[in-house]
């Protein structure tokens, strides 16, 4: 169980490889090595397992057909396997018609929830130790909070601007400004 | 830094963090595939920012879970037409703007020739547009050319066959700026060539991007974009 690190993301970018060569077990490999980790994250966005497994066997769908295009692509299999997850909880969260069958409670409940997700105090939770978690720090506050907002909790910028209380362009700026200075904290 | 990288770094910041609306985010797919520093350049920053998911708490799978996801493959093709990638420049930091602008706006240039070459007979009116955008289907094929003049003038015809359904229409876009957003350049008749007459818009920019969607009859309700892309493509600016 207590894999290092760099092994699981080798094992990963092999799982990966599998599926660019048409092989199914790619696909089950993916899910041994990081299935639990991948569902955690669909079901900290929508806040609701049915739908968190949902979007994951949505996700998993479009890794098939889709890792072709991984083929000698820059970045980790894990940076793409993630990206495919967050866009389908995305296309979910931002789906009126799929949200319709919840109840107004249910709803709300959910919505609720994301608020939490990103706290003012002890965000640093998020980051966990390393490099990203310090050069988040070095941000300014508004800044900070709409990017860990949108990356984490899947706002959009209408939903960050009506949160802080601000125009649109306001917090478009602000994460502007903010992702701009942690490239530059984080290269 | 150019404004045009600026925009660029921008848009792929948007993308990484999930701030794109769906028809934006297939645009900018679209570039991405086209251009292997700009698809470095996502890669990284997504990479870079992966912590914050590998923060939320697993939860164990379904037994299940697998098998059924196995049924599904099963009744899936892998997709096989990639677009030929160009090798990803070795240089681990971002190329110089050049290189961004040449490895845009020479794909976008190889389109061009072939979309041109099946447009056929229509005239060029004078004076030249000031960018000329390729409109793409998600199989890489050239559909639509758009043409735009600045001054809110501009025109679109067809190079390939579009189905429209009945009681839809076609709504031509484009997103001069990320902070306008996606803004309306008319709804069509059908896919007959039309001139287009915008809002009041800034000059057209290279890799400016232009679509178009399917709507409703009479065109998108909201005023942005609901309907699935028929093909998009980024601007390149004609002459100097």
């Amino acid at each position: 169980m207590n894999e290092q690190p760099e092994q699981r993301s080798r094992r990963l970018e092999q799982a990966l490889q599998a599926c660019i060569q048409g092989r199914a077990e790619g696909i089950d490999a993916i899910l041994e090595i990081e299935g639990p980790q991948l569902l955690g994250v669909a079901r900290r966005i929508l806040g609701r397992h049915d739908l968190a497994e949902e979007a994951l066997q949505d996700a998993m769908v479009q890794v098939w057909r889709k890792c072709g295009q991984q083929h000698g692509a820059e970045g980790s299999a894990r940076g793409w396997i993630y990206a495919v997850l967050k866009n389908r909880c995305l296309t979910i969260l931002r789906d009126g018609r799929r949200l319709a069958s919840l109840s107004p409670e249910e709803l709300t409940r959910m919505q609720d929830a994301r608020q939490d997700l990103v706290p003012d105090e002890g965000w640093q939770l998020l980051a966990g130790r390393g490099r990203l978690g310090e050069c988040l720090d070095a941000l300014d506050d508004p800044s900070r909070r709409a990017i860990l907002l949108a990356h984490v909790a899947g706002y959009s910028h209408g939903e960050i601007s009506a949160r802080q209380g601000v125009p649109l362009g306001t917090a478009k700026s602000w994460i502007r400004r903010g992702l701009a200075a942690l490239r530059e904290c984080l290269s | 830094m150019t404004g045009f990288q600026d925009d660029l770094l921008g848009y792929a910041d948007d993308y990484v963090l999930g701030l794109m609306t769906a028809a934006e985010a297939e645009l900018f797919e679209a570039l991405v595939a086209r251009d292997p520093a700009l698809g470095a350049h996502v890669a990284r920053m997504r990479d870079r920012l992966l912590p914050l998911d590998l923060s939320a708490p697993a939860a164990p799978l379904p037994a299940d879970f697998a098998d059924r996801l196995r049924a599904r493959l099963a009744e899936v093709p892998q997709d096989t037409a990639v677009p030929a990638r160009v090798a990803a420049p070795a240089a681990a930091n971002l190329p110089a703007p050049p290189a961004w602008r040449r490895l845009a706006s020479t794909a976008a240039a190889l389109v061009l020739g072939l979309a041109l070459g099946l447009g056929g007979a229509m005239t060029r009116p004078e004076p030249e547009p000031q960018v000329v955008a390729v409109l793409l289907d998600d199989q890489g094929l050239p559909r639509a050319v758009i043409e735009d003049y600045g001054n809110e003038r501009a025109q679109i015809r067809f190079v390939a066959d579009v189905e429209v359904p009945p009681g839809r229409s076609i709504q031509a876009w484009t997103l001069p700026s990320a902070e306008l957003g996606p803004t309306s350049l008319g709804v069509l008749d059908g896919p007959r060539p039309a001139r287009l007459g915008g809002p009041d818009l800034p000059a057209p920019a290279d890799a400016q991007l232009y679509e178009i969607t399917l709507e409703p009859e009479g065109g998108s309700p909201t005023g942005r974009p609901t309907g699935p892309i028929i093909a998009k493509g980024l601007a390149a600016a004609q002459g100097t």
